[in-house]
């Protein structure tokens, strides 16, 4: 099993093995294999140790993945949310930010259902 | 669709104005404006500008942090103020 950027990576092919890593998707995991000539469809146990530090240079001074990006994003929301613009009222207060509706649906951002007592039906 | 680069940033012509004179002479006094879609650039540091949001005036002290938002953004339209208590409640 191959550990990259601190993520073990599932027996699969090699473009959707790399998926595990947050923030690489199908397309950049492509790019990948495409910049270390090595096939997208073979299997990450049968790569060699030799190929699977490429891959780890590659993804480390290429890429921004795992901890460096979770920091990045959070660190936008929190120039917004410090700045006191629209889209930080909106974070702060864990609603959708971008002009959705919320009478109904918006579950993803205000979770689960909360029901109010003695509401007219 | 994002605005083209080749524009440029939208700022009321009239407002634009008003910075470029008042940079001129120096003094930051209050601009009133309704134009809330107004992008904030770089000129526009240091200065306070009172944001219409339909109702009042909401100043807004321009930092550098605010440069490439919208006027609009840093002046809320709706105050919500939490739901009522329910009828039955009430009647109670």
């Amino acid at each position: 099993m191959a550990r990259i950027a601190g993520v073990d990576l599932p027996n699969k092919a090699v473009k959707i093995a790399l998926t595990y890593i947050y923030g690489i998707g199908r397309v950049s995991a492509v790019e990948i294999c495409k910049k270390t000539n090595i096939d997208p469809d073979v299997r990450i146990n049968t790569l060699s140790a030799d190929d699977v530090a490429v891959l780890r240079k590659v993804i480390e001074d290429e890429y921004k993945v795992e901890g460096r990006l979770r920091t990045e994003v959070a660190l936008n929301i929190k120039r917004l949310m410090d700045i006191g613009c629209y889209r930080g009222l909106r974070h702060r207060k864990g609603l959708p930010v971008r002009g959705q509706r919320t009478k109904t649906n918006a579950r993803t951002r205000k979770g689960k259902k909360k029901t109010v007592a003695g509401k007219k039906k | 669709m994002a605005r083209s680069i080749k524009k440029g940033p939208f700022i009321e012509k009239k407002l634009y104005k008003r910075i470029q004179e008042s940079n001129k002479t120096g003094q930051k006094q209050m601009i009133k404006t309704y134009s809330r879609c107004s992008t904030i650039i770089p000129e526009m540091v240091g200065f306070t500008i009172s944001v219409y949001n339909g109702k009042t005036w909401i100043p807004v002290f321009v930092t550098e942090n605010l440069v490439g938002h919208k006027l609009g953004e840093f002046s809320p339209t709706r105050i919500f103020r939490g739901h009522t208590a329910s009828d039955k409640k009430a009647g109670r």
